[in-house]
């Protein structure tokens, strides 16, 4: 560096909108996540899948490689099952992410107060919050939303018009079934980030809330001989209004996929008060 | 509580500010009007230092009165203050994985930076408070000291108006010390940023600020200027003499001194204008008068604090 340049001198060149600076945070963050191998491994591991299913879904309709085993075009049945089920397993790995993801996000920023050093800047809370969020935002939609329209995309351009015209719905199912996952699962990571200081805890505990929540749900269903206990099982609870979004719902199932949707909703509500409450609490400290 | 009567807009003017954090009332109707290019905040513990800071902001809102920084209101107004403002927090603030260099930077791009400014802006930073070699390294194995000046670092990186320094020196040795000190100097110097300095220790006060406000118990009990403080020290002389007959004080006088005579020879008197130290040597010269001491009155932070706590 110059040494006419080691000096203090004040700033008066152009600024950056205040509007979408929170996207920095984003930035630095999925920089600081993606530095780790481990998560990065793990990370492309979860496109193998997508991969394979397009690759299904080619075959599916490729007449001169299926004549060779013997099976004519459209072997398997691409319906809102087979959609649901994919979400279904895309939706685990996504979880897995962000018990490794999560804690990383807003718990060093706690653990060394660095909190008053963005907020005495223009960014709110919630910018913050949308942020971080971000970051978990773009790895889960990436594994979910994205993989999921691309599917419903190479599909419907092999099949035809029809097919799309038939399963629009499907559209909808994805777009709406992924971002409650992604709502889900960013504020349960930023939710333990924010709480608890270990990252290992924090991970664990993002699964935690998956098993712990069936775990009580079902001893509430068998000590009280009622249905009320699913309420807390959050898998069940995605399960059942993804399972009505892409139009394959249990015929036993015991809440209706509104019921589940409010839950879901309030579960989200509580958790990003929980989050903003451990902010308020570090902003001023 | 005004500093001086200027047409130009305060740094901070605070109108009967009442801050209640619950139920208990911090902040009891301050009334505050800032100019100086640097003001030290002095308090005991529990004064309310802090929650000012946090509510000038933006973090605390006014429960009544107001609280303007740079004519802006922080009730509705608090982002853009918040873009004129660069605060060093008096606690740890620093991310240990980051380097300083990212941080720094990081700071920059969230003050509005582009990101090529941002990155110059923070190697620049970092070599102006002594950190360019360490810019690499990770906060986290920085010293306090280094951690204070990369604190420093990320609130001056983007030039703004009015620098808000929560206990600068704290924890640091004294040569770490000396170097902050001399780094708030300097800033002041340069003359483009105010700067707000709390702090418990009442030298670095003394050593860096134009005036000094102390709060006790939420309100404002004292305001001083420093500069004038010392400009009427100054003029201010103890003398003890020796082989007086008692008519130094009258010669004294004559000059249009003030003058009061104490026992043994001692001697207090207040130099009028155009009149200095060398005429009351060339009085006592003339009466084979020996002056076996003289000192300026040094009515120091520490006598003003404690008179002000007293209160």
């Amino acid at each position: 560096m110059a040494v006419y340049k080691r000096t203090y001198h004040s700033y008066a060149g152009p600024l950056t909108n205040p509007l979408w600076r929170f996207l920095v945070l984003q930035r630095f963050a999925f920089k600081a996540v993606m530095k780790s191998r481990f998560l990065l491994i793990g990370y492309l591991a979860c496109f193998i899948a997508p991969v394979l299913i397009i690759c299904m879904l080619y075959l599916n309709q490729n007449a001169s490689i299926l004549a060779m085993v013997k099976q004519k075009p459209g072997f398997l049945n691409i319906d809102g099952r087979y959609f649901f089920n994919f979400l279904n397993f895309q939706a685990v790995c996504a979880g897995l992410l962000t018990a490794f993801v999560g804690p990383t996000l807003v718990a060093p920023d706690l653990a060394n107060g660095a909190l008053p050093m963005y907020l005495s800047r223009s960014l709110s809370r919630a910018e913050y919050i949308l942020g971080k969020g971000m970051v978990l935002g773009a790895i889960i939609s990436s594994i979910t939303l994205a993989p999921l329209l691309l599917m419903f995309a190479v599909q419907s351009s092999l099949v035809g018009y029809a097919w799309f015209i038939d399963n629009f719905y499907l559209f909808n199912a994805i777009v709406v079934a992924s971002l409650l996952v992604m709502s889900v699962f960013i504020l349960l990571g930023l939710a333990m980030s924010a709480w608890v200081r270990w990252r290992i805890v924090a991970g664990a505990l993002v699964l935690g809330s998956f098993v712990a929540g069936k775990g009580f749900g079902a001893v509430i269903n068998g000590v009280m001989r009622t249905e009320k206990g699913y309420y807390l099982d959050l898998q069940h609870l995605l399960s059942s209004v993804g399972g009505s979004l892409f139009h394959n719902a249990a015929a036993d199932e015991p809440i209706s996929a509104l019921a589940a949707f409010i839950t879901l909703m309030i579960f989200c509500v509580g958790l990003l008060l929980l989050i903003n409450r451990k902010l308020r609490v570090c902003e001023a400290a | 509580m005004t500093a001086a009567t200027t047409h130009i807009e305060p740094v901070i003017h605070l109108k009967d500010l009442r801050v209640n954090i619950g139920r208990r009332e911090i902040l009891r109707g301050l009334n505050l009007e800032l100019r100086g290019r640097t003001v030290g905040l002095l308090g005991p513990n529990g004064a309310g230092k802090s929650t000012l800071i946090n509510t000038l902001l933006g973090f605390w809102k006014p429960t009544s009165g107001s609280a303007h920084v740079f004519g802006y209101d922080v009730k509705t107004q608090a982002r853009h203050i918040r873009e004129l403002i660069g605060y060093m927090p008096e606690n740890d603030s620093y991310i240990a994985d980051m380097t300083a260099i990212t941080f720094v930077r990081l700071a920059a791009e969230l003050s509005g930076l582009p990101q090529g400014a941002a990155l110059e802006r923070a190697h620049e930073s970092l070599f102006y408070v002594g950190l360019g070699e360490a810019r690499y390294r990770k906060l986290g194995a920085f010293s306090l000291g280094m951690k204070q000046m990369a604190k420093l670092a990320q609130a001056i990186v983007h030039g703004p108006k009015l620098v808000i320094l929560d206990e600068p020196t704290n924890g640091l040795d004294p040569q770490a010390r000396v170097r902050m000190i001399k780094l708030i100097q300097e800033m002041r110097a340069l003359g483009t940023m105010h700067i707000v300095i709390c702090s418990h220790l009442l030298r670095d006060i003394e050593e860096t600020c134009e005036e000094a406000v102390i709060l006790k118990a939420g309100q404002v009990v004292h305001y001083s200027n420093l500069e004038e403080e010392r400009a009427s020290n100054r003029r201010f002389v103890e003398i003890e003499t020796e082989g007086d007959d008692g008519t130094f004080a009258d010669a004294i006088e004559r000059l249009g001194c003030a003058c009061a005579v104490g026992p043994q020879g001692r001697i207090k008197t207040v130099l009028s204008e155009g009149i200095e130290i060398r005429d009351l040597y060339r009085l006592a010269a003339d009466r084979d008068i020996q002056l076996r001491r003289l000192n300026y009155r040094r009515d120091s932070l520490e006598d003003i604090f404690m008179t002000a706590m007293e209160k």
